[in-house]
This record gives C-alpha cells, structure tokens and sequence, in this order.
C-alpha cells in the first residue's frame, strides 16, 4: 500500500526532519538524565535527581522509539513524536511563565486589581447586554445588531480600562524583562521548537502520509481536551495523594529531608492500654506506665472501673470528640430538613421563598458565621442565654414554677462547649440538606400516593410506606455526605473556641490535633499519619452507610 | 357541616405549615440580622442587657443657656414620664439621720449642712461603739445635729422646654432616651484596621481566577470524557470518580511541601493554581455534556468544524445553566475556604490576606468591639449573599439535579 500513495515533497521533509529531531531529543534527554549524577546540574536531593533522570530516560526512550517508527513511515511514530512535544511544550511553557514571575506576580495583581474591577464589570455588563437579543424573540433586526456592536464596543472598552488600571503594560514588560536572563531564553526557545514540531506534525498531510485513521483524531484531541485537567490533578491531587502515603512513614518536618520510620507514627496513635481499677477513683499512675501512657478516661463499673490510656491522648480526644460531634449534628441536622422538605413538598405558595432562606446559611463563610455565633453565644449579653431565660420567666409564670435560669457559659463550659459548635453546624448543613430531600421527594412519582389513598393510608403510613423507602438514595447520599463533612469539623471550632481545643481539650478535633501536629509543630509526618486514620475513619462509616442502604433497598425489592 | 369542617381542618394544617416554616425561617434568618444590626451600633449598645436588635443612641438635646448638647434622660417627675436633660452629674447627696432615731432621714447637699461646733471644733456621738460626726441639718427650719447615714450621686435634670424646672434623680437608675441610628462608619473603620479592602480584592482576585480556570478545565475534560474516544478514558474517568470522596485534609500535608518545594508559600498563587484542576466539576460536566445530542455535533464534524469549534459554538452556549451552576459552586468554595488559606499565608503577611484570613485575625484584634467585628463578617458574608438573591434558581436546583444524580 505505502508505494502507491506518492508523498508530495514538503511531507517527506518534514517527516525526515522529525525522525531526526526524535534521534536529536533522544540524544538531549538521555544527557540530560545524565546530567544530575555527573554534577553539570546541581539539585538539592537525591530523590529529585532519580525523579528527573527517570523522566528524562523515559522521554529519550521513546523519543528513541518514535524516531524508528517515524523512518519506517508507521502512525505510531507521529504519535509518541506528538505526546512527547506537547508535553515538553508545556513544560516549557510552564518554564517560561515561572521565569517571568507570571505566578508570582499574582500577589502583585492584587495591589492594583481593586482599580480595575469596576471596569471589569461594566465588561461582564457589556457581554450581558449582547445577549439580551437572544432571549428575547427580535422584533427589530437593525435595533439588535446596534445593541450587539453597542455591546461589543462596551466590552472593548471595559477591558482595556481594566488593562489599564490594573498597570497592565508594565506586567508585561517586567514579564519581558525577566525572561531575559539565560533560564528565560532557554525556555521561550524551547517553547518555540517543540510549538513548531507540533505544528508540523499535526497537518492533515502528514496524517495522511501516515495512514491515520479516524480513531486516531479522535484519540489525539481526546487526550488533547484533557490534558489541562488530567495534568493538574496528576500534579496537584494523585501525586500529593501517594506524598502523604510516604509521608506518613517518616518523621518529616517540611523543611529537613524526611527519615524512614516505617510504622513508628501508626503505632504511637495506636498505642493504647485498657486497664483495671480497684476503685473508681483509683489514680492511673498506680496501673499504667505514666511515662508513656495518659488518661484518655474512665468507665465505673460497681467498685471498680475500665482505665483507658493511651501514648497519644490528644488523638483519642480527638476521635472521641470528633465521634461525638458526628453523633449528633449528622440526624440533628438530617431530621429536621427531612421534616421541612415533607412540609415545603406541600404545593402551597410560598414555598420557594422559604426553600431559599433555608438556604441562606449553607453560603455563608463559616468563619464569619462562627464569629456571629460566638457572640450569640455570650453568656452575659448574647441573645441565646436572653432567649432562654426569657423563656424560663414565661414558662415559670404561666404554670407557676420555679425553674432556674441555667445561664449558660456556652463555649467557656467543658460540658457544652461542643454542643454549641454542633448546634452551629446543625444550623448552617440543614438547610442544604434540605434542598436535597425536596428534590428526592420530587422525584417520587405521584400515582404512588393516589394508590395509597385509594388503599385507605394515612398520611403517617404514605410517609412510612412510600416516602422513606422511595427517598433511601437520598437518604444515603444526604447522610454520607453529612457525615464526612462533620468528620472533617475544623473551621467553627478553631474561630469558636479561644483557644481552639477548648476549656480541657474538650472540643479538639481530629482536624484540629491534625493541623495542629502538622502546622505548628511541624511534625508533618505524624499529620500525615492522622490524616490516613481519618480517612480510613470515614470510609469505614461510609461503608457501614452503604451497605445499610443496600441491604434496606434489598427488603424492598 | 361535613365539607365545611374539611375546609377549617384544611385552613389549620395550612396555618400549622405556615407557623412551623416561619418559625425555621426565623431561626434561620436571625444570625444573619443580628450581625448586620449589631455591625451598625455603636460599641456600648453592643454590651446592652437585654439586648435589642436595632442600633440605637442616646438622644443628645440642646438648651438654652447651655453650649454643650445635652443628654436626654427619661425622669419620673410627679408620677410622669417626661424627657429630661441632663445638666449636671455626680452630685453628692448626704443622707442624714439623728442619731436617737436612725429611721428619720433627710436628704442634704453636702455643701448645706455644717459641722456641728464649727469646722474647727467638731462635735461627734458614739453609736455602737463607733464614732460619727455630727453635722448641723436644718428641717423644717429647725436646726438638729444628725449624723451621715450614707451617700449617694445623683443628676440635676431640667426640663428641655422650661430650664427652670430642675429634679434631682438617680442617673444610673434612669432610663437615657435613645433613638434608632444607624452607624455605617463602622464599616470604615473595620476597613482602615484591618487591610480589609486589600483582603477585599485579594479574595475576589483569587475567586475570579479559580471560577474561569475550574470551568475552562472542566469543559475541556467533561468533554473529552463525554464526547471523544481514546484509549484509557475509562480507566482515567474511573480514577477520577474514586477520588471525588478523598477529604481534602488528606491533601494538606503533602501539598504544603509542594508549595515550599516550589516557592508559593505565602503566595496568592498558592491559593489559585491548585484549585483550578478538580475532578468533581470535570465530573459534572462530563455527565451533562453526555445528555446532549450526538447528531448535531456529528453534522458540524461533517460541515469540517474542528472539535474546539462545536466546543466552543454550540455546546458551552448551550450549557449556560449547567456552567452557572458550576460557577457559583465554585464561586463558594473559593469565596469562604480557610483552611487552605491559614496553612498557607503567613500571619503576618496582610498583603496577601484573604477575608476569611483578614476576619481571623480582626477577632484578635477586636475582640472587645463586637460591632467592628460583626462588620467584617458583614463584609465576608454579604457578596455570596448577594449572588445567591441573583442566582438563586441556579444554586438551590443545581443542589437539587447534582446531588442525586451524581
């Protein structure tokens, strides 16, 4: 077959020139993989310098690979020749934005970006009015096509004041001047080459000469589309991920190279002893080695008692309050938005007006949400104490009774400290929670309930019979994901409390120990190691809940 | 009689809806109100028990006869409420007794009675085996000694119409006149203490670019996972959905080092580059790009447009309210993140503070002016609000479609 197509002149250039530019980068790569251990490139540690030598292996490897292909006219060789440039392509790209300060300079933006919003605006207005003629049927062809130029002159307008304010011209040309040093030059002419490679490569003639087939565009702009994305996440998401794998077997510190410990941070928050107490108030010191074990608590059992110590207590604490906290903002904010959305179901008006306040505080920064509570929450002046007595007083006058007013001391009290972060929490998840079982609940089809009416059921039976059976995935979807975020509970506690973990360590969380272990003592493989028992943690509870709702869907069917 | 019971019954379910549903609004809403009226008042109304939602200050007068204007007071003058000024306070107030019937006392000015004896030889009695002087009161227009049973201040308050009228009372037991008034400079204020306006335009400078970014890498990824076939697209697609349940704490660590690896520490790029690339929005795209109809792409191919073009042409226009959606999500998500932002931005470096930062240390920093730092959470929570009013339809029925079906 290849004989009779006849390859036009240019073609057969360029494929000559890209096999060799593949034998040239082999060349390139396999020097550079080189490079590191024969002292031309200086890196700081030896996992760098294994990470990029294998790189650079692997590329002169296939770069090796291509070029064979390339001479023997196969599509297989355009492709590797393809991915290869792109990639370089990019890294060069990615070289030549951090030579010029591009990321960097981002903080700079921010002294200036005030000025330009308001343009930015009337930019984002300008748009906004060009498409005004798109939803609206056009009556007047010549009033839509001056709105369009009208808009369009707006928007060109708005962003070149934007531009402008913002000092844009001398971004660009500090950007300039910074790629003039040896790195920048280096990286723009690489991004150059490996563009113009890429260019060649892609013509429709080249394709051809190889025989492409349909599949293979298809498999190019796949790979294409999601380069950006996959790149990212490899980068910023997998690759962090397997890090805090590793991580959590050393004694890293974030600064210093980390030190193999193997299983040393695993098994210090593991180490726990149960003990026997002869009497309920029996001191730990006499049944525990207190240089290694604390006191996480203590179960009475007649005249004796269960001692629970462990060589992390702060971790057991943790987890203790972490469960606890779990235990009850998950149904208190779960059953009452069930309890709402069967109300807000009812197709009286107003509804909408209600489903969107119920919203309202799922949007809020819980930062400032924390801080508004925390004044709601003052013992002496907040509203949440004048509630309460306001309503013991009513309560006391209208039977006659004698209650005293508790005045609570909601987050200076060990005792309640946590459940006002949980009622917090309850607060702002339920109205979101909500939204969720509303849409459930509009997707259970209406005949359900005319056949149950028909049967004579009541409304408690419908509930029963038809809606929470019907609701189940809801209901697992809503309480997983409930559950994991109240599993990750930091943000109210660390802006609530003052300190953080709360009059006696009463409201840490593991979170909280987390971030503290990893952030201010920088025991960041220690941090590591709590992260992975959180998370298996969650995963168990998520696989209890699952495994619940399968089995309930199971007696259904 | 049987339709009409039906009919009441109907009207008190309906009324028993409505009651509980306003009840959860109330407590819903009334956060919210409690910190924009707290964030107009002024710092003492702040520390007022009871406490009263709207921001109030004591109403001020100006007399005749006065330079200053003066506070107004409600005083009990014969069995009345009237609105008095006050002129002038801490004025001491003897109570004076005779020292054979301690019951029958008599309030004096101290500058009215005198020593009895004279300053230079005062007379004293003993009383349980304790020495009190004796002091020369004149009642009734008699002259008796007694003795100071115990002091007290009070106000001279006039009447702001007739400054003639004066009435002696107690200034801590009265009433002072306040009006409803709104105090916006408070906001100023929190602003100029705190660098929030530089933390203002930091987090929507962060915002905007995570928004554009997260959406571009979506649409390009949602729809190579929907749309184009290539080899490993099942397994990379599989890989993304596993990780949508990691936590995101399980990150922090490792991306930390990342950041000092790369030399973002205390960078706003930190806060914006590794936010761009999720695999949940990819997620969300992919499974709306696959709804649509394969046909009018596949006559676009045929026509020769390339896949960018029926990208950009006919799906993204088409798929405004799923990107909406996807916007204001993410808009959220970079608008209120903490985390992230206090591992990563030093303390000290307000420069590159975001609110949510700012607001952190502004409860330090105020944290005996509640209305200062009620105003910052003003300023952090109110433009999420406002989007929401705007984008209401797309925020509560995107909750509604994303979260079931996914």
């Amino acid at each position: 077959m290849n004989e009779v197509i006849s390859l036009d002149v240019r073609t057969n250039q360029i494929l000559l020139l890209q096999s060799i530019w593949r034998g040239v980068f082999a060349v390139l790569a396999a020097a550079g993989a080189l490079a590191p251990w024969l002292g031309w490139v200086t890196l700081d540690s030896n996992w760098q310098k294994l990470l990029v030598s294998a790189i650079l292996l692997i590329a002169a490897i296939a770069s090796g690979i291509g070029a064979l292909q390339l001479t023997r006219h196969r599509h297989a060789g355009r492709m590797i020749s393809l991915a290869l440039d792109y990639l370089a392509f990019v890294a060069c790209a990615v070289i030549v934005l951090n030579t010029g300060e591009v990321f960097i300079g981002i903080d700079a933006l921010g002294e200036t970006f005030g000025r330009g919003l308001p343009y930015l605006g009337i930019a984002v207005a300008g748009y906004f009015l060009g498409t005004i003629e798109d939803r609206f049927p056009k009556r007047d062809v010549s009033t839509t096509t001056s709105l369009k130029t009208v808009s369009r002159w707006i928007i060109l307008g708005g962003v070149v004041l934007f531009l402008w304010q913002i000092d844009a011209v001398n971004g660009v040309l500090y950007f300039l001047g910074k790629l003039l040093q040896p790195t920048g030059l280096v990286a723009v002419a690489g991004t150059l080459i490996f563009g113009l490679s890429l260019w060649s490569m892609m013509r429709s003639e080249v394709a051809e000469a190889l025989n492409a087939k349909t599949n293979h565009e298809q498999i190019i702009s796949g790979w294409l589309f999601l380069s950006p994305n996959l790149l990212g996440f490899l980068i910023f998401f997998a690759g962090p991920l397997i890090l805090s794998f590793y991580f959590s077997f050393t004694d890293s510190d974030a600064f210093n190279p980390p030190n193999w410990v193997g299983l040393e941070n695993y098994a210090r928050i593991l180490n726990v002893r149960f003990a026997w107490l002869s009497s309920p108030t029996q001191l730990a010191r006499e049944v525990v080695d207190i240089k290694v074990y604390d006191e996480v608590g203590r179960l009475a059992l007649g005249n004796g008692g269960l001692l629970f110590a462990a060589a992390d207590k702060f971790f057991w604490l943790a987890l203790r309050n972490t469960l606890t906290f779990v235990l009850f903002a998950m149904p208190l904010s779960v059953i009452p938005a069930l309890v709402l959305s069967n109300v807000l179901n009812s197709k009286l008006p107003g509804m909408k007006f209600f489903r969107a306040v119920y919203f309202m505080p799922s949007i809020a920064a819980v930062v400032g949400i924390a801080l508004v509570w925390q004044w709601l929450y003052n013992a002496t002046i907040g509203y949440i104490n004048y509630f309460i007595t306001v309503g013991i007083e009513f309560w006391n006058n209208l039977f006659n009774l004698a209650i005293i007013d508790p005045k609570i001391q909601w987050v200076s009290d060990e005792k309640t400290a946590l459940f006002a972060v949980i009622l917090i929490a309850a607060w702002q998840t339920m109205g979101f929670n909500t939204v969720l079982f509303l849409a459930g609940l509009q997707n259970i089809p209406g005949e359900l309930y005319e056949a149950a009416t028909v049967d004579g059921a009541g409304p408690w039976a419908k509930f029963w019979g038809i809606t929470l059976p019907m609701l189940a995935p809801t209901t697992f979807y809503v309480v997983s994901t409930t559950t994991i975020q109240a599993m990750q509970v930091f943000e109210q506690v660390f802006i609530l409390m003052n300190p953080p973990e709360g009059p006696n360590n009463s409201t840490i969380t593991l979170v909280l120990y987390l971030y503290r272990s990893g952030f201010q003592n920088f025991k960041q493989g220690y941090a590591s190691a709590i992260a992975w028992v959180l998370f298996i943690v969650i995963f168990g509870l998520t696989l209890v809940q699952f495994q619940r709702q399968r089995r309930s869907s199971i007696y259904e069917s | 009689m049987n339709t009409q019971s039906y009919k009441f019954r109907r009207f008190l379910g309906n009324l028993g809806v409505y009651i509980v549903l306003t009840f959860f609004a109330l407590v819903m809403i009334f956060p919210f109100l409690y910190m924009i009226t707290t964030s107009f008042k002024i710092p003492s109304d702040t520390f007022r028990y009871p406490p009263r939602l709207l921001p109030r200050d004591p109403a001020e007068t100006t007399v005749n006869g006065y330079d200053e204007p003066l506070p107004l007071y409600y005083v009990d003058v014969d069995g009345q409420q009237k609105e008095y000024a006050l002129v002038q306070s801490n004025i001491r107030v003897g109570t004076y007794a005779p020292p054979e019937n301690l019951t029958a006392t008599v309030e004096r000015y101290p500058s009215e009675v005198k020593p009895t004896g004279g300053a230079m030889n005062p007379q004293s009695v003993t009383i349980d085996g304790k020495e009190q002087k004796l002091f020369d009161v004149e009642v009734d227009g008699q002259v008796t000694p007694m003795i100071l049973v115990s002091q007290t201040t009070v106000g001279e308050f006039i009447d702001p119409q007739n400054p003639e009228e004066k009435v002696y009372r107690n200034v801590r037991l009265s009433q002072p006149v306040e009006n409803v008034s709104w105090h916006p400079e408070n906001y100023e204020q929190v602003v100029e203490l705190n660098n929030m306006s530089r933390a203002l335009t930091n987090t929507a400078l962060v915002t905007i670019l995570v928004v554009v970014g997260q959406l571009a890498t979506s649409i390009f990824g949602g729809y190579a996972f929907a749309r184009l076939k290539f080899p490993g697209r099942d397994t990379v697609f599989v890989f993304y959905l596993g990780t949508i349940m990691i936590p995101f704490v399980m990150l922090i660590v490792p991306l930390y080092q990342l950041m000092v690896l790369i030399g973002w520490t205390d960078r706003l790029a930190a806060l914006i580059i590794p936010w761009i690339f999720t695999a949940y929005g990819t997620f969300l795209m992919r499974q709306h790009f696959i709804t649509f109809p394969k046909e009018i792409e596949e006559a676009a191919l045929l026509d020769g447009a390339s896949r960018f073009q029926i990208l950009k042409d006919i799906l993204v226009p088409a798929s405004v309210p799923a990107l909406a959606t996807q916007a204001t999500f993410t808009f959220l998500y970079a608008w209120n993140s903490f985390f992230w932002p206090l591992v990563i931005i030093n303390v000290g470096n307000e420069k590159n503070h975001v609110l949510t930062l700012a607001l952190n240390v502004l409860r330090g920093r105020a944290s005996d002016t509640p209305n200062l730092i009620l105003a910052g959470a003003a300023i952090a929570i109110i433009p999420p609000l406002i989007v929401f009013i705007f984008g209401q339809r797309f925020f509560v029925e995107s909750v509604a479609g994303s979260g079931v079906k996914g």
